[in-house]
């Protein structure tokens, strides 16, 4: 019993970062499955970061914090799809990825709400419950989402958005709703890295968190929602699992066994066609 | 005045740099569809290799220079066969691709920390045309003009090449439909690997100038000039090099003025704003003709 | 019997008494780890790398003496943070998750400082950080900083340039995105405008850039006459050079981050004669503790520390001295108090030290410059 509690100690906070992470390719996961790859979720996340920071340093009580700060990540997506849709999808990417840069710049210049170059410090631990609960509420609404017409609507969107269109799907529509559930997830998650680093600045939302939400993504399958969860989980433990190796080493094998997945499972762990595959070809073998 | 003239120099070069560095991003973005986050090692690498070389083998400057683009060539070629070219034959999407690229630039970038022993190394003096070619009116370091002149001589071979000559063409159809082209003839295999090498080359070249006249060859030199040679290339246009070599060189004055007459923070705010203001008002960029949609 | 006698019997029968008494201040043999997150790679792996082998050999001088009693060793246990917050704290938790750790030591960053500070207070861990510049970090007993605080030091300069060199015009090269180097910078021109000495130019830079000769013709065209640098190491080296190659020649005044042999062997002679203040340099350090830490250093890695390698040695030392005050099985709670209790480092390679409320301050303030053979010298304007 004792070593369990240890070994819970030692890597509670990897668990922490994890779930956290996983908001964010939740997020990204998203709007890539209707057909956009955006970093568009730092923003958000760093919304809902700054603003979340505020109202924690205010005093006020976790669920408005949770609350607000998904607000304001709705908002900030809102304003983004209206701006951006108008894009095609290749742009998309270089657009959000732009966003990204501004951002930074941003947060530097704003110093009311970010504290500027100082950042900002939160004075409370996010309480590991909390963030266990938001998780599995936002798992729950994306497991509801998956099955819904909008689930459906956005898959035909991705494979095909001329064929989409053809059958009736509102393309805008499902695209803003993809960008809002974004904004929202981004939102909370930023929120809660915030309170899990307990300090934040111009760097804590920049292209580190965006190549790590993205590879996250897609590395455990933008194809089902499962997917950003596990790829998530994997993403993060991977350094804990490096130590093992020469410390100099370290981001050399992290990216070796990154490389290694994306080459043999391209489409990521959770690859919902493969399964189905293998289902049916074991079905008929039978 | 002499202050503007000087400025506008170090802008110039500066630019030149941006400028250089993405064509070699654009070439792979435009032409093989990827979002190449490893490019920025490219960079880095050649000023490595270009370091060695001058250290140990005391060549003249051209040389060192042309070292410092074949390290980079050969580098760029290993990234793309054994990151994109998997995907590619499995016909994923270049989704992956970006996975793959943000990997290679975990491996590279940490490489290039050790190879520099985690520190900043700076090229022995002698090793690089170094002196004033003019004083007055306007102090002219050699260097700086070699590196407007790379812009030029680079651009105007590149656009060339991409346009007018058969290669040109292969490389295009490629990056359009490589079943199509290799219906047509074309080995999309050694053309992509050819387009690779040219965009690691160039890149690289960007990089070896970059670490002469910045005194900073380290992991951290192709970082920088990552993101503002992809402002670049979204400014200028990624199909056509003329707008990205020019959009390159706006750049780098913008950067030197406004850091100059505002403050540094500001900088990155223009620059960056001005990209979006392309992105969302004209996507296909100074010089790209209209902007097509892979349905 | 004599007296004599009497006494020699007395004192031959409490000899033992004594000897146990001894012997009880020392800890119980085993090996007792200290957490180490280190930065050998990422952006300032250059100082991080220093940082763990100052440490290195600190605690490896401490077995060899046996300070802590007989067969009771220190062992550095590392976590690589990499300059990044995440991957330190959860480098952190999972040290001070192992029991046999008994005090830990970090951070290079300033907010890696306090996200790990904010872990050790409530866990009562003994955190000792050796490179974070932030004043006030401190929270006796669990946490120290044994970094020679740069503000203070910056201020001193600042004086002594004003007295020695009596400019009447300062221009400043500063990071817009450091607040660390935004508030010396900050106190440093307040000194200087206080003086008389009119700003007539301030030029920025930004963390990530690589290319400062926009900066090095901006500030020259000011004609100050002083230049006070005010930015990290790579920043620092390039504008000086790039400032030099101009063909300027007027005075520049710096920060530690040139003080490391790398950069003059970067920089070359342009380097010369450019003063900044640092707390420790191998090549002007005199006290025989000083001296004594640059010949083991060298004979370990065989090159001259620089002032992290020293931070880190010292970090280590301020352990190990709180862990001779205990006996038995320390805990960590008791290493903290006798922590607390420590006036001032013994033996410390600064050439005198102070502990006030867990944070370090050298006693004295030097003034060096590179000489053009590449050589720290104490400066002479």
């Amino acid at each position: 019993m004792d070593n369990l509690s240890d070994l819970w100690a030692t890597y509670r906070s990897t668990v922490a970062f994890a779930m956290v992470n996983a908001m964010f390719a939740l997020s990204t996961y998203v709007v890539l499955s209707a057909g956009f790859l955006s970093f568009s979720t730092v923003v958000f996340g760093a919304m809902g970061g700054f603003v979340g920071a505020q109202m924690v340093i205010h005093g006020l009580p976790l669920a408005i914090v949770f609350i607000v700060s998904g607000l304001a990540g709705l908002l900030v997506s809102m304003v983004v799809a209206a701006v951006f849709l108008r894009l095609n999808s290749h742009w998309m990417a270089l657009a959000s990825l732009a966003l990204v840069l501004i951002t930074r710049v941003v947060v530097l210049n704003a110093t009311t709400l970010t504290g500027g170059v100082n950042g900002l410090g939160i004075p409370m631990a996010l309480p590991l419950d909390w963030l266990t609960g938001i998780l599995v509420l936002t798992v729950l609404a994306f497991y509801a989402l998956y099955h819904s017409w909008f689930g459906i609507a956005s898959r035909v969107l991705r494979e095909d958005p001329s064929v989409a269109a053809c059958m009736g799907v509102d393309l805008r529509k499902v695209q803003f709703i993809a960008f809002g559930i974004s904004g929202i997830v981004g939102g909370v998650g930023g929120a809660a890295m915030a309170m899990l680093l307990q300090y934040i600045s111009p760097d804590t939302f920049f292209l580190g968190i965006a190549f790590t939400m993205i590879a996250a993504t897609v590395l455990g399958g933008s194809y089902h929602w499962f997917g950003p969860v596990l790829g998530a989980a994997v993403y993060t433990a991977l350094p804990s699992l490096m130590q093992f190796i020469v410390p100099s080493l370290q981001d050399v094998a992290n990216g070796v066994f990154l490389l290694l997945i994306m080459v043999f499972l391209p489409r990521g762990l959770i690859d919902p066609r493969a399964m189905r595959l293998r289902r049916s070809a074991k079905g008929r073998s039978s | 005045m002499e202050l503007f003239a000087s400025q506008l120099l170090n802008g110039l070069s500066l630019g030149s740099l941006y400028g250089l560095f993405g064509i070699g991003f654009g070439l792979v973005f435009a032409t093989l569809g990827i979002l190449n986050a490893a490019q920025g090692c490219y960079a880095s690498w050649a000023a490595i290799a270009a370091l060695v070389v001058a250290e140990r083998a005391g060549l003249p400057f051209p040389l060192i220079m042309f070292a410092g683009m074949g390290a980079a060539a050969v580098v760029a070629v290993i990234v793309d066969q054994m990151g994109f070219q998997p995907l590619r034959a499995r016909g994923a999407d270049m989704l992956g691709a970006l996975i793959t690229s943000i990997a290679f630039w975990m491996i590279l970038d940490s490489l290039a920390g050790f190879a520099t022993g985690q520190q900043s190394l700076s090229f022995p003096p002698q090793s690089y045309p170094g002196q004033m070619l003019l004083t007055q009116p306007v102090p002219l370091p050699a260097m700086q003009l070699i590196a407007i002149l790379a812009l030029v001589v680079v651009a105007i071979g590149t656009h060339l090449l991409m346009t007018r000559s058969a290669i040109g063409s292969a490389i295009r159809a490629v990056g359009w439909n490589p079943v199509s082209a290799a219906l047509s003839g074309v080995n999309s295999r050694y053309v992509i690997m050819l387009t690779a090498a040219l965009s690691g080359a160039i890149s690289g070249l960007a990089g070896t100038l970059g670490g002469v006249l910045t005194s900073n060859v380290s992991f951290t030199l192709g970082q920088g000039l990552m993101l503002k040679g992809f402002a670049a290339v979204v400014v200028g246009g990624y199909s056509d090099v003329r707008g990205t070599a020019i959009a390159g060189v706006v750049l780098g004055i913008l950067e030197v003025f406004v850091g100059q007459y505002f403050s540094a923070s500001y900088r990155d705010a223009f620059t960056y704003s001005l990209l979006l203001v392309f992105l969302l008002v004209k996507p296909q960029g100074l010089f790209g003709k209209g902007s097509f949609v892979r349905a | 019997m004599t007296s004599l006698k009497k006494f020699l019997r007395l004192t031959a029968a409490l000899l033992p008494t004594l000897g146990a008494i001894g012997s009880a201040w020392a800890v119980d043999p085993g090996t007792y780890k200290i957490g180490f997150v280190a930065d050998r790679t990422g952006v300032v792996a250059f100082a991080g790398v220093s940082y763990a082998q100052g440490a290195q050999l600190a605690v490896e001088q401490v077995n060899a003496a046996g300070s802590l009693g007989q067969g009771a060793k220190l062992e550095i246990v590392e976590r690589e943070g990499g300059s990044d917050v995440a991957k330190s704290i959860q480098g952190y938790n999972q040290l001070i998750a192992d029991r046999n750790v008994i005090a830990t030591s970090c951070c290079i960053f300033s907010n890696i400082a306090g996200a790990l500070k904010a872990i050790a207070l409530p866990n009562k861990v003994p955190l000792v950080f050796y490179g974070a510049t932030m004043p006030n970090l401190p929270s006796l007993p669990f946490v120290y900083n044994v970094t020679g605080l740069p503000g203070l030091q910056e201020i001193a300069l600042s004086k002594h340039l004003v007295e020695v060199l009596k400019p009447k015009t300062v221009a400043y090269f500063v990071l817009s995105d450091n607040d660390a180097f935004q508030a010396r910078y900050k106190a440093s021109r307040e000194i200087f405008e206080a003086s008389g000495a009119k700003t007539v130019g301030v030029v920025t830079a930004l963390g990530a850039d690589t290319d400062f000769t926009a900066q090095a013709t901006e500030v020259i065209s000011y004609k100050p006459d002083l230049i006070m640098v005010y930015v990290t190491q790579i920043p620092a080296s390039s504008f000086i050079a790039a400032v030099r190659a101009r063909g300027w020649t007027g005075r520049m005044a710096t920060n530690e981050a040139v003080s490391p042999a790398a950069v003059f062997k970067k920089v070359g002679p342009a380097l010369a004669g450019v003063p900044f203040s640092v707390g420790f340099a191998a090549d002007v350090a005199d006290s025989p503790a000083g001296k004594a830490f640059v010949a083991s250093y060298n004979k370990k890695f065989g090159a001259d520390p620089d002032v992290y390698a020293a931070q880190g040695f010292t970090a280590m030392q301020l352990i190990a001295q709180g862990m001779e005050k205990l006996s038995g099985k320390p805990t960590r709670e008791q290493l903290a108090d006798a922590m607390a209790k420590l006036p001032s480092i013994r033996d410390d390679v600064y050439g005198g030290v102070n502990l006030v409320n867990g944070q370090v301050e050298t006693k004295q303030n030097l003034f060096l410059a590179w000489s053009p053979e590449g050589k720290i010298v104490r400066w002479k304007p």
